[in-house]
């Protein structure tokens, strides 16, 4: 095998990528799901968790208070959450209705120990977002009144939690967890996925457009047109995932060993490429060779997610600092697949090359 | 009657061409496949998936304390001395000495303390259901009541605008006061039934678990009684279920009408398909109809399945519609495979997500019916929902897609499907199919009519995409963003005139030409507006999209000023000018809007 026809031929799909602009495609399909994702994660968990909601956190929502005098009422009025006034209970659903208060609260005449538990009602407005944020709002002030009733009926309970404090942490932690669980090893392995259904397109081109007889002709042998795709098709890989972590570094998330998340990334990402090309030289067609591929890529996926010091996993450790002896062990692993499948590549490539 | 066994022909010959493709070879490796795919799922199931794995440091003094967290899998957990954890406490994100948690100040300390935080309720709810006394252990029930508001869907459902100022709470209702019952202050429910539940919602939260019970959800003997713990609203991430089990498999299928079509236009192999005498439109059809009355029983197997009620198929007809109208046009106008992947698999990105993202609002916010998801999500909880909820949600997918085949059938001849061209002439190609050289000005009306759902789409999309983002930036970028939208739109087909014949292009047919642009553009946006879209149009939101519902005049007159802007800088300047003429068309529209956005909201 040449190494300058497998350039050669890794050039030309450059060159032809390139002028199609399918690369513009690429990328900006991966920054339509990054924006997506991050939307997702990041808009709704502020929507949810008010204390990130820091533009709107100032704002007192109107609680309507009715029924009996409780030491709840003064949790309320002690709450910088929500402004509270006591009405009676018909008026003040009224007002709901008019939204004019966001939220009734209606508390029983329940003695503090009594045998039953205290049951309060809650009105809120149907189908809205409103409502929901209230919701969270109140959620503390009744877990500190829950508590509370919890101390004076303590001696009824059987067993006592072991105590743990734990300080109620300030600004979104959510968000950390987000982006390096979830958002890093998606946005480092989308452009291998996208790699390996690439070279699938590529080699069964060449089948489906006639093309083969003509490239076989030239002085490239069948393998070497094989290894230039799959060549191609790996670089695009580190380049790709590099620059999102160049994009993620300039968003001030510091990802913490970039070499050795890109040398994960390639190399995980080529046993899937050649995996594509497995499939592409076995089906020489591609609505056959893409079903089978993303059908065996979900199995695959699923089944590295579920087994502990997977390389997204391992990614997410070397982006948060935390690199280990595991990563080593994984990366041999994968290469030794890698050597095996390029191996099983190069023969049968080198079979179909003698009997065309 | 011809045509009906035309179509049955082409069918038939369809899913024999299909089934030789799928040959023999590819139905055992994906029996293959299935079983271990169902394999699998169940081994993820059991161990769960390990991306976060170990990527906290948890230092704790007492075994005891430990072994709350070593399930947790994300936390590195270890056991040593007091003195150990306070002289090395850097090596740890969160410590824990004689019970008391201690982060450093970072966002992974934070973020750790969090985790830690929703373990430890886990684990401590865990206890407190097992108690004898469960109203000892769980003094504080809430019963949560909605009520229907009589202002419906205004500025306020936001969340973010609450037109209750601070102060004007004091006053009486303008309304008259109903008598509301006094709630009953006991339970109804035993303590057997409330710990029962108990288990199970604490269970709920573990894993996969959580996921699967979206789809068969059981009744829940609490109704609406909730603990404090319980009272935030789960985060709304269920329905992403609902797109895994329903619409990716219809997203497969389409993919191979999107490889029939492509494998049509390879080595002019549909030369044969196209000599054959019938119409193009029986041809499409009898292609498609294999594939969509395969998508229709794979959903029906899915409902059957999860013992969903049939009804949730009808908001899956107009997405396989949908899906199948753009796998049409996607087949026919990619060069190459890779092309075609490319497109098809951003395609679906953008369909999966203006179908997810809305539904996420389901029970929360109106705008959730943007998405025919929000039905399913709907049905399958049980709550009904109406004709007009249908036709609100459904009709953009309907309409994009009849005006898809539309221009499919129009251009599926020999002269587009084996043309080699690149994507942006192919595109303005198609639209000169169905643009006929006779009568320009009835067809740019007609044109920019046809334009208005995708347009309303793709404004959409904007909304549902800005629609977390504070609220200034959120305005102005979805005023920028509709008035670009529209003005590609209404420019799409003067172009494509232009570039077809630009000697033709007098300033008499510059002026006819807008004008027809203009008003068939007006007179779309009205119909879809009064027909469907009157619940959005009357939120914030919506007066930014389809402000101009009052006065007809004023909005005819800028369509056609800004169409103008742009024929004439073609007419000028040449094709080179069009881009810059769209950029001045939008920013005297956005000027346009924001002048009445801003009288609007003073």
């Amino acid at each position: 095998m040449k190494s300058r026809h497998v350039a050669v031929i890794a050039k030309k799909e450059f060159f032809s990528l390139y002028s199609e602009k399918t690369i513009l495609l690429a990328v900006l399909l991966q920054v339509f799901i990054a924006l997506f994702s991050s939307f997702l994660m990041v808009g709704l968990t502020s929507m949810y968790d008010p204390a990130s909601l820091s533009g709107y956190s100032h704002f007192r929502y109107n609680i309507a208070y009715s029924g009996n005098q409780t030491p709840l009422l003064g949790y309320l009025e002690g709450s910088s959450d929500v402004r509270v006034r006591q009405i009676d209970l018909s008026t003040a659903i009224e007002l709901l209705k008019e939204r004019r208060v966001s939220a009734v609260i209606y508390v029983p005449d329940t003695p503090l120990n009594a045998e039953e538990p205290v049951k309060i009602t809650l009105y809120t407005l149907e189908n809205d977002l409103q409502g929901a944020v209230v919701d969270v709002r109140l959620k503390n002030t009744f877990l500190q009144y829950e508590q509370d009733l919890r101390t004076i009926r303590a001696a009824r309970l059987d067993v006592i939690p072991i105590p743990v404090q734990i300080p109620v942490s300030a600004g979104s932690g959510d968000f950390y967890g987000f982006v390096y669980g979830l958002l890093v090893p998606l946005l480092v392995f989308l452009p291998g996925i996208l790699s390996s259904a690439l070279v699938i397109d590529l080699i069964t081109e060449e089948y489906q457009h006639g093309t083969l007889e003509t490239l076989v002709s030239t002085p490239v042998t069948f393998a070497e047109m094989v290894w230039g795709k799959v060549l191609i098709c790996t670089l695009l890989v580190p380049i790709q995932s590099g620059a999102w972590l160049l994009l993620l570094m300039a968003n001030h998330i510091s990802i913490e060993s970039p070499i050795l998340i890109l040398i994960q990334v390639t190399l995980s990402s080529l046993l899937l490429i050649l995996i594509g090309a497995v499939c592409a030289l076995y089906y020489r067609e591609r609505t056959a060779a893409q079903f089978v591929f993303s059908t065996a890529l979900v199995v695959l996926l699923l089944l590295v997610l579920a087994l502990p010091f997977n390389p997204l996993n391992l990614v997410a450790r070397l982006a948060v600092g935390i690199p280990g002896i595991e990563q080593w062990i994984v990366l041999c692993a994968v290469s030794f697949s890698v050597i095996l499948v390029g191996l099983g590549v190069q023969r049968y490539a080198d079979r179909i090359g003698k009997i065309s | 009657m011809g045509a009906g066994r035309d179509i049955a022909t082409i069918a038939r010959w369809e899913l024999k061409k299909t089934f030789s493709v799928m040959s023999r070879n590819v139905l055992p490796v994906a029996i293959v496949l299935f079983i271990l795919l169902v394999l699998v799922t169940g081994f993820a199931a059991e161990s769960g998936l390990h991306i976060q794995d170990g990527i906290y440091r948890l230092g704790v003094d007492d075994s005891r304390i430990a072994s709350l967290f070593t399930p947790d899998t994300r936390f590195s957990v270890f056991i040593t001395t007091d003195n150990a954890l306070t002289q090395n406490s850097d090596a740890y994100d969160v410590i824990i000495i004689n019970g008391v948690a201690h982060a450093t100040p970072t966002d992974k300390a934070r973020s750790a303390l969090n985790a830690l935080a929703r373990d430890y309720t886990q684990y401590r709810n865990g206890v407190y259901t097992s108690e004898k006394d469960l109203f000892a252990a769980y003094p504080l029930w809430i019963d949560t009541q909605s009520v229907q508001s009589e202002l419906n869907f205004s500025a306020t459902q936001n969340g973010q605008y609450v037109q209750v100022a601070p102060g004007t709470g004091g006053a009486a209702p303008q309304g008259t006061v109903e008598q509301v019952p006094t709630p009953s202050p006991t339970l109804a429910q035993t303590q057997d039934e409330l710990r029962d539940e108990l288990a199970a919602s604490s269970q709920e939260n573990t894993q996969v678990s959580r996921y699967t019970n979206i789809l068969s959800p059981g009744e829940s003997a609490m109704g609406s009684f909730v603990t404090p713990d319980q009272l935030s609203p789960p985060l709304p991430f269920d329905s992403i279920i609902l797109v895994f089990v329903f619409i990716f498999p219809l997203y497969f299928t389409s993919q191979f009408f999107m490889m029939s079509i492509m494998n049509e236009r390879t080595m002019r192999q549909g030369e044969a398909l196209l000599s054959v005498p019938a119409q193009t439109l029986s041809i499409i059809i009898g292609k498609m109809l294999p594939y969509f009355f395969g998508m229709i029983a794979i959903c029906a197997g899915i409902t059957v399945y999860i013992k969903a009620p049939p009804i949730v198929l009808l908001p899956l007809i107009p997405i396989i519609i949908f899906f199948l109208a753009n796998a049409l046009i996607i087949g026919m106008l990619a060069r190459s495979f890779k092309e075609l992947s490319f497109i098809s698999i951003f395609f679906s990105t953008v369909a999966t997500s203006y179908l997810f993202f809305p539904s996420i609002f389901a029970n929360v916010h109106v705008i959730s019916l943007v998405s025919p998801l929000t039905l399913i999500v709907l049905t399958i909880q049980g709550t009904a929902w109406s004709v007009s909820d249908y036709i609100y949600s459904t009709s953009l997918f309907w309409l994009t897609a009849i005006v898809l085949f539309y221009i499919a059938a129009k251009n599926f001849n020999e002269e587009r499907l084996f043309s080699e061209k690149k994507i942006l002439p192919r595109i303005r190609e198609f639209f000169a199919g169905i643009l006929p050289e006779r009568y320009p000005a009835a067809a740019l009306f007609f044109l920019a009519m046809f334009s208005i759902p995708f347009v309303f789409m793709a404004q959409m999309m904007g909304l549902v995409v800005f629609f977390n983002l504070p609220l200034p930036y959120s305005l102005i970028l979805l005023l920028v963003l509709a008035a670009l939208i529209e003005e590609l739109a209404k420019a799409a087909g003067i172009y494509t005139l232009f570039r077809r014949d630009p000697a033709s292009f007098t300033w008499p047919t510059v002026a006819i030409a807008s004008a027809a642009t203009a008003l068939g553009f007006l007179i779309g946006e009205k119909l879809l507006l009064f027909a469907t879209l009157t619940q959005i149009s009357s939120s914030v939101f919506g007066s930014v999209l389809f402000l101009s519902l009052g006065v007809l005049w004023l909005p005819l007159l800028l369509h056609f000023v800004c169409v103008l802007i742009v024929a004439s800088s073609l007419k000028v300047w040449g094709k080179k000018a069009f881009f810059p003429a769209i950029i001045v068309a939008t920013v005297l529209h956005c000027c346009y809007n924001l002048y009445f956005i801003l009288g609007w909201l003073r």
